[in-house]
């Protein structure tokens, strides 16, 4: 508490001098900058160093390799399948009955041969197989802005091992060429996309129609 | 028994003042500051990065693009608001928490984390395999990229306003505006990614559940794990105004990594059981939020001991109450004790006008270093004026 008699006197302490923001002791100073500030910078630059930097580039040098077998089968949500090309790489994706714990499957798999990439991603869609592909190549063109590859020729229809009928247009772009297709089973929509060099040989091209037709939804007969 | 004079109280108000670096103001541009053209550099690519990305899908998905910015601009104005609320202390600058979030946003988001989260995931499936990759690798590395990322932004600010980041409570708050840019971003980023999942139809309707579902884990989410992370960094480097203590520092920083690890590895804990999911996602909200009411209260006091030492020579000086002194540098039971100690609803309405007078009278003290100026001298007369119950003139 304070003491009564003193606390008569109000009269506040003139207000203390602070220097600028901006100030830098002159002993404090290192080429003009507050050297106090160097260190913890520099911490942060190394931390954001390794990860830009560091991370990538490790991860850019450590090889992958896990090729598909004979047998083998991707499996992606919505109990969507295709089966790979035997020899080629598994970049993503997962193979069947080896789920996740959470159960659920990735909605994208991609595996690649050379410079031949090829991907199956999956989702929910109202509409058929051609309105499907017309919304790829809608949502392609406004991601691509005529840069990249762009769909060449008319659709036409793919039908699948399973009987399923699909919509297939080729697509080019400088030194590339591809495929993607498009089904729908139910209310889940499929797109496949296959690209590379644009002089890929017909070995190769027919193994990405192979994979194209493998695709199927386990439990598309009983719907 | 000793007698506290007068001039013991300004004097401690002095060292509080200096101490706490409450009502200092923040200066951007300092460029004799290191980390000042740090902090330039390193936002500057995440804004550039995220930019891009918001330019080249804009076309595609336009529409969950506008939904999403729209929606979580108004998440950060209520954070913003709440922020305000539980802060009635020390305040920081808002010009600092703006360079806070901003961080968050944009520095810890595209330049930093972003990058190691894509390499650290591909190299676990690379080492482990796709499946472990999917079941672990995200609870693996987001808590070590997302929230070291947000942290040093913290160290930054420490060197970039050594004389406002004063306290625990001080990386509690600029944690929180980091987290909160944090979140915000990734949030948009998240939105942009559900909008492509139906193959860029039905955007809003394949989006609109992302963002409310971020919105609702939002809180118990970056917010949250950034606020203990800089609570806890600051006890582990110690401040002028807060002693060292790397142990409760280590822990700080300890806990917002394992809540981050566990929340991102809840769907895997859960299995493909719906129910056992919702569970522990609400088992670990819960666990979060009474972490954090903890830190606060932990931090929190520092700072009402500064403004008691701020506001003490008022009380002396007859311009507030003693209770009116335990009600603005007490909690917020202190205060809901106070008003209601008023019988009448117009007492009540009138103690709680008095309560922000005097913390006005608190904010004008100390942008004044304690000095006795004319804006000092106006508060206090308001504080008078509406305990008198006379009608303000202006």
């Amino acid at each position: 508490m304070a003491d009564p008699e003193t606390s008569m006197v109000s009269v506040a302490p003139p207000p203390r001098f602070e220097p600028d923001e901006r100030w830098v002791p002159a002993d404090e100073r290192w080429f003009g900058l507050d050297r106090r500030t160097i260190r913890p910078t520099l911490a942060v630059f190394a931390l954001a160093f390794v990860m830009s930097v560091v991370l990538p580039v490790v991860n850019a040098k450590v090889p992958y390799h896990d090729i598909v077998k004979a047998g083998d089968v991707l499996q992606l949500e919505g109990d969507v399948t295709f089966v790979p090309e035997p020899g080629w790489g598994i970049i993503s994706g997962v193979r069947a009955g080896h789920a996740p714990l959470s159960g659920q499957y990735p909605a994208t798999a991609t595996v690649e041969k050379g410079a031949v990439k090829f991907t199956v991603h999956t989702g929910q869609f109202h509409g058929d197989a051609n309105q499907l592909l017309d919304q790829i190549e809608t949502t392609s063109e406004a991601l691509n802005r005529g840069r990249g590859v762009h769909v060449t020729g008319v659709p036409t229809t793919i039908v699948t091992d399973q009987g399923k009928q699909g919509a297939r247009v080729l697509v080019t772009g400088p030194h590339t060429a591809g495929i993607i297709a498009a089904f729908v089973f139910g209310e889940r929509g499929v797109e496949a996309v296959a690209t590379g060099p644009s002089d890929v040989g017909a070995e190769a091209t027919a193994a990405v129609l192979r994979m194209i037709r493998s695709i199927s939804q386990t439990g598309e007969g009983k719907r | 028994m000793t007698t506290t004079t007068l001039s013991d109280l300004d004097h401690a108000r002095d060292v509080a003042l200096d101490l706490s670096g409450w009502g200092r103001r923040f200066v951007f541009y300092q460029p004799r500051n290191f980390a000042f053209w740090g902090y330039l550099l390193l936002v500057g690519i995440g804004f550039l990065v995220f930019v891009s990305t918001l330019a080249r899908e804009y076309d595609a998905y336009g529409e969950a693009i506008g939904l999403a910015v729209t929606s979580f601009a108004i998440y950060a104005g209520l954070f913003w608001w709440f922020t305000q609320h539980i802060d009635h202390y020390a305040k920081l600058p808002a010009k600092l928490m703006v360079v806070a979030f901003l961080w968050g946003g944009f520095a810890a988001t595209g330049a930093m984390a972003a990058n190691a989260n894509d390499a650290i995931l591909a190299l676990y499936g690379k080492t482990f395999g796709q499946v472990w990759a999917l079941n672990w690798g995200p609870g693996l590395a987001a808590p070590f990229t997302e929230e070291w990322a947000k942290g040093s932004g913290l160290l930054l600010l420490i060197a970039f306003a050594p004389r406002h980041v004063r306290t625990a409570f001080d990386g509690f708050i600029l944690g929180a505006f980091i987290g909160l840019g944090f979140q915000i971003v990734e949030d948009i980023t998240y939105a942009m990614t559900s909008a492509g999942t139906q193959f860029g139809a039905n955007q809003v309707g394949a989006s609109i559940g992302t963002i409310a579902l971020r919105m609702v884990s939002g809180v118990a989410a970056h917010i949250l794990y950034s606020a203990i992370f800089g609570a806890g960094l600051i006890y582990l480097l110690g401040r002028p105004a807060e002693p060292r203590k790397v142990g409760r520092g280590l822990l700080l920083i300890a806990i917002p990594m394992l809540l981050h690890g566990t929340w991102d590895s809840v769907g895997t804990v859960a299995g493909p059981s719906t129910l056992k999911l919702f569970g522990l996602l609400i088992a670990t909200i819960v666990v979060a939020l009474a972490i954090v009411v903890r830190v606060y209260k932990l931090t929190v006091k520092r700072e009402q001991d500064f403004v008691r030492d701020v506001m003490a020579p008022e009380e002396a000086r007859n311009v507030i109450t003693a209770a009116e002194l335990d009600a603005i540098a007490g909690n917020r039971k202190a205060r809901k004790a106070y008003l209601k100690a008023s019988r009448k609803r117009s007492e009540r309405k009138r103690a709680r006008y008095v309560l922000n007078a005097a913390y006005a009278l608190g904010d004008e003290l100390a942008a004044a270093r304690g000095a006795d100026t004319d804006r000092v001298r106006f508060a206090r007369a308001e504080v008078a004026r509406i305990r008198a119950g006379v009608p303000s003139p202006w």
